[in-house]
């Protein structure tokens, strides 16, 4: 070897230091083994988002206190949390106490994962079970076991201007259905003779908390009687639908609601006098918008039958097996002590859950904080089951559906009753025992014979020029190869098995509530609207997404090719970003740009004189919008290996084809183009691959909706992952992907075979 | 021609104004963010969401996490690929195709789907809450070994016969032949690695249980309330992350945008 023309030594040099860095860097991921002692008492805490960093405070006081005692927080995002609790008690590694929202407590309970409380309560002079709200005591709660003790609770009230509700000739907040609506259409009244813009409420339309509130109010009741066909109260369910959809029809509300950052500007300009939320929204208001201060209040659910609110919030729970049970449950009570709660809502502006603090005077004597505590004395959580995740899902969905006119109400409402029941039938039953032996054997032969198959009918070798020892192959190969088996394709087959099974909540946390249950999830899928609505959307997001992705990137590649172009590098790179930044930033300047009061598209639309379109919420638009913004952020990647395709395409050609008089398009058909076969074929392969798993931008912009219309294949099975552990289920809508995928890359190949063979 | 370069130099602001609106965002007021109108200069910019991003994440920890999960995985991969790749590409053995659709097979399976048995792979192997468990898994990649097999089979193999015959070895051709000259390639390897790597949020998530071990994206979701966002802070936290990205590729550019296209010149 001739170092000359190799040039390796001073690659070697730089080889070397990186080599030296490694090794360091591998020093510092060995798995750590600081696992204390059990002497020292150490506490794990997880609380969630920024309450993780605010609960800091208390524990110190705490540890004040016991000097035995340490407290470590671990601060969880609540993006992912629910995720991240579930792997946690899977994987034996959850902390000592939890905050967990009163909607999880059933799922974690189902998991046979929460410590139960009830022999540590109600002793002499501790925390009783009376100090607490009852409503918020029963989300705790299950077969009269308590699994957690309510840390603070959540209500929501309605926030609204009292100045704009004077002129419309209300001195207070009505207290009826009927005045409330009055109160809306005389807002909305005065605003179109005034010629101004807005709405006179924001009424989110798929948001299944707010729909409970109101189906409460009417007397309406979810599982009314246990175990029966009927789940909710039929009538009342289709009443508050049709009281709702009101709202939308005389565009008393509209039918995107503000979200984020809009509604404080909204709220500020009038625009939307009246909005339902939850107690931190009085610190928001004072803190960002002190010119309102005198001209807005809160108040209390008006009625129809009752006066019922939601009521959400968080638990503080143990988890089984922690060896500081005794101390934990002293932070507990720690964190239930009226002062402490009272401090507590100072700190993060949560509702106490213990009654007693409200008597504290930073709560009594807040005017904004009234509406909430009468709001208490009359706020209802949810039914606690492990399917309520499902449920809520339904809830939103119906709500939706109905809200926007595509089910009449009365309908919506045996739907809702229809698939609700549905949900909370019992599993299927296990196959019988050869059954079970045949199916299994199926699952690990066909795989086998599969493999056999595919390695048997391959293409020759081709001739050896030389021989290569086995050890080499092995050096180079196994490494990865191992890595690929242990981390991909055990995974892959194990999925495929879990596919054929009911594997869901329950059986992660015991495995012998795992069974076999056939083809029943792909029977299931065949059956199910929404996977094929999620099918559909996935096939036009890449029917639509790759051509446009293509041609944006080959026109772009085309234009900075050109020799005139200055600044080529700049270009590149400016197009480039997009592609390399971290989908939640973009996500959330994305969301800006298509909000329907004040992003930049509706001005833009406003300015030409057109009228603004509810971009996201539409159910025609969202998809569309989705494939833009994808298309946005992906075409640069293209758009590079189109430019070195062209780099390659070799000057003598259209040298040639200039001497012979062909004019620029007749280059471009005859010459670029079928020299850029090859890169095309590769281009839309890739692409297509990448479309067809069309996942991030509907999970962070839309979470598939408006009424499923931009809901996608992975996003689906997503859900039905980690949102309701229908692990078995998730599987089959995988697989069943994975042979749409397969299928059109076959084709896609024969198409290119075919033109290969016709130029 | 001056129209040409203003029809580009649109496109470019186009594209890249939602990042000016981060930027400028990320300097403004919470009043002023939550005004509704969308102005790009900050009327009175501030520094707050900068120094309340310091006080509110242990910034430097999460970097550091940040920069060792996203470099050992960058390097770890590069040798991992590029071995099989070099194997795929330049080394005879039997069913050697067969073996490379299988694996190309595996990329039309969705990425979720194996993340439950992978979690629980890691649990029965003891990995989880630690570097290696959050790197191992991902530090080969079908995408990768295609990418650079593609530009490997380029590589005349009158080279490696040359080499051989002067009795260079195998790993010896590999190290002083294969790799130099797959720079480019290599180079784009080690940037979507690394800018993957450093965008991750759900799997360092899982993986890590010490928050003194979250990475940088895990501890700006952290920022979140349930239902409350404070959007200075939240910018001045997606600029934090998305910079170094940018500098990352700015550096590599020249290298990169060379080996981006290797994979597209054969089928």
């Amino acid at each position: 070897m001739r170092n000359d023309i190799f040039p390796a030594s001073r690659c070697n040099i730089l080889l070397k230091r990186l080599i030296c860095l490694f090794i360091l860097l591998l020093f510092s991921i060995l798995p750590g083994t600081s696992r204390a002692g059990t002497e020292e008492k150490i506490l794990q805490f997880w609380a969630m988002g920024s309450e993780g960093k605010l609960i800091r405070v208390l524990a110190d006081r705490f540890e004040k206190e016991n000097p035995e005692a340490k407290i470590l927080v671990q601060a969880i995002p609540w993006t992912g949390a629910h995720e991240k609790l579930v792997t946690a008690v899977v994987g034996n590694l959850a902390p000592d106490i939890c905050q967990m929202g009163t909607t999880w407590m059933p799922e974690f309970e189902a998991m046979n994962a929460l410590e139960p409380l009830n022999s540590r309560l109600n002793l002499k002079n501790g925390l009783s079970e009376a100090d607490f709200f009852p409503e918020s005591i029963k989300t705790a709660r299950q077969n009269d076991v308590l699994y957690g003790i309510p840390w603070y609770v959540d209500t929501r009230v309605f926030y609204y201007r009292s100045d704009i509700a004077r002129s419309a000739g209300f001195n207070k907040f009505p207290e009826t259905w009927m005045e409330m609506y009055k109160l809306c259409s005389e807002i909305v009244k005065a605003k179109r003779q005034a010629n101004q813009p807005g709405y006179a409420f924001s009424l989110p339309i798929n948001d299944w908390q707010i729909f409970l509130m109101f189906f409460w109010q009417a007397g309406g009741e979810l599982f009314p009687q246990a175990g029966r066909e009927t789940v909710l109260s039929i009538p009342e369910f289709g009443k508050t639908l049709e009281f709702l959809k009101r709202f939308i029809d005389e565009k008393l509300a509209p039918v995107a609601a503000g979200k984020d950052m809009d509604l404080l500007a909204a709220f500020e300009s009038g625009y939307f006098p009246m909005f339902i939320s939850g107690p931190w929204m009085i610190s928001e208001i004072i803190r960002n918008k002190p010119a309102l201060e005198g001209k807005w209040t809160t108040a209390r659910m008006p009625m129809d039958k009752k006066y019922t609110s939601f009521l959400g919030g968080c638990n503080l729970v143990m988890f089984k097996g922690s060896p500081n049970r005794d101390l934990a449950w002293k932070f507990v009570d720690f964190l239930s002590r009226p002062d402490i709660q009272a401090d507590w809502y100072e700190l993060s502006k949560n509702l106490p859950a213990n009654r007693l603090a409200w008597k504290d005077a930073r709560l009594a004597q807040n005017s904004h904080m009234h509406a909430f505590r009468e709001q208490l004395e009359d706020a209802k959580a949810p039914p606690c089951v492990p399917e309520w995740e499902q449920i809520a899902d339904v809830l939103s969905g119906t709500m939706e559906a109905a809200l926007f006119g595509k089910t009449p109400s009365g309908e919506a409402a045996e739907a809702a009753n229809r698939n609700i029941a549905r949900l909370m039938r019992v599993q299927p039953e296990s196959m019988g025992k050869t059954a079970i032996i045949i199916a299994a054997s199926a699952i690990f032969l066909l795989p086998l014979i599969f493999l056999v198959i595919f390695f048997r009918t391959g293409p020759g070798d081709g001739n050896r020029s030389h021989r290569t020892p086995p050890g080499m192959v092995l050096f180079f190969l196994a490494p990865a190869i191992i890595i690929l088996v242990v981390f991909l394709f055990i995974p892959i087959v194990a999925s495929l098995f879990a596919s054929l099974t009911n594997w869901n909540l329950y059986g992660l946390s015991d495995p012998s509530k795992v069974n076999f249950i056939g083809f029943d999830n792909y029977r299931r899928l065949w059956e199910d609207p929404v996977f094929w609505v999620s099918l559909k959307n996935t096939l036009l997001f890449s029917l639509l997404g790759v051509p446009l992705n293509i041609t944006l990137s080959l026109a772009s590649a085309l234009l900075l090719n050109r020799k005139i172009v200055k600044f080529k590098a700049l270009f590149r790179i400016g197009f480039f970003i997009p592609v390399i930044t971290t989908m939640v930033a973009v996500a959330v300047i994305w969301r800006w740009l298509y909000n329907p009061e004040f992003g930049v598209f509706n001005q833009i639309l406003k300015t030409i004189g057109l009228s603004p379109l509810n971009w996201l919420s539409d159910t025609w638009l969202a998809l569309p919008c989705l494939i833009f913004m994808a298309v946005w952020k992906g075409f640069g990647y293209n758009m590079i290996i189109y430019i070195a395709a062209l780099q390659g395409i070799p000057e003598s050609l259209y040298e040639a084809a200039e001497i012979d008089g062909a004019n620029a398009s007749q280059q471009f058909w005859h010459i670029t183009l079928p020299m850029l076969r090859k890169t095309s074929f590769f281009v839309a392969v890739m692409t297509t691959i990448g479309y067809l798993q069309f996942f991030a931008e509907p999970y962070i912009m839309t979470g598939g909706g408006p009424l499923n219309s931009t809901i996608s294949v992975v996003l689906y099975m997503y859900q039905h992952a980690f949102k309701f552990y229908n692990l078995g289920y998730a599987s089959s809508i995988a697989y069943a992907l994975f042979v749409i995928i397969l299928a059109m890359s076959i084709i896609q190949g024969r198409i290119q075979k075919r033109l290969e063979g016709s130029v | 021609m001056i129209g040409f370069h203003l029809f580009l130099l649109a496109s470019l602001i186009l594209t890249l104004f939602p990042f000016v609106w981060m930027f400028s965002t990320s300097f403004k007021p919470s009043g002023e963010i939550l005004s509704g109108t969308l102005s790009l200069i900050p009327i009175s910019p501030t520094l707050e969401h900068y120094r309340n991003l310091f006080g509110a994440v242990n910034l430097f920890v999460n970097l550091w996490n940040s920069i060792i999960f996203s470099l050992v995985l960058t390097i770890l991969s590069v040798i991992l690929n590029s071995m099989a790749a070099y194997a795929f590409a330049k080394i005879q053995f039997p069913r050697r195709e067969r073996l490379f659709a299988l694996l190309m097979m595996t990329m039309m399976v969705p990425g979720q789907v194996t993340m439950m048995p992978v979690f629980l792979i890691l649990k029965y192997a003891g990995l989880l809450n630690s570097f290696a468990g959050l790197i191992i898994p991902g530090s080969v990649s079908v995408f990768g070994i295609f990418l650079l097999r593609q530009f490997m089979m380029d590589i005349p193999e009158e080279i490696l016969e040359a080499a051989r015959i002067d009795g260079c070895s195998e790993i010896g051709i590999f190290w002083k032949i294969i790799l130099p000259l797959s720079r480019p390639v290599i180079a784009t390897l080690a940037v979507f690695t690394f800018i993957g790597a450093w965008n991750e949020f759900l799997w360092p998530l899982i993986i890590m249980l010490k928050e003194s071990n979250y990475t940088l994206p895990v501890a700006l979701a952290n920022l979140n309330g349930q239902y409350n966002t404070d959007w200075g802070l939240l910018m001045a936290g997606s600029v934090l992350v998305v910079v170094p990205v940018i500098l990352v590729f700015l550096t590599a550019q020249k290298h990169y945008m060379k080996g981006i296209a290797a994979g597209a010149g054969k089928e």
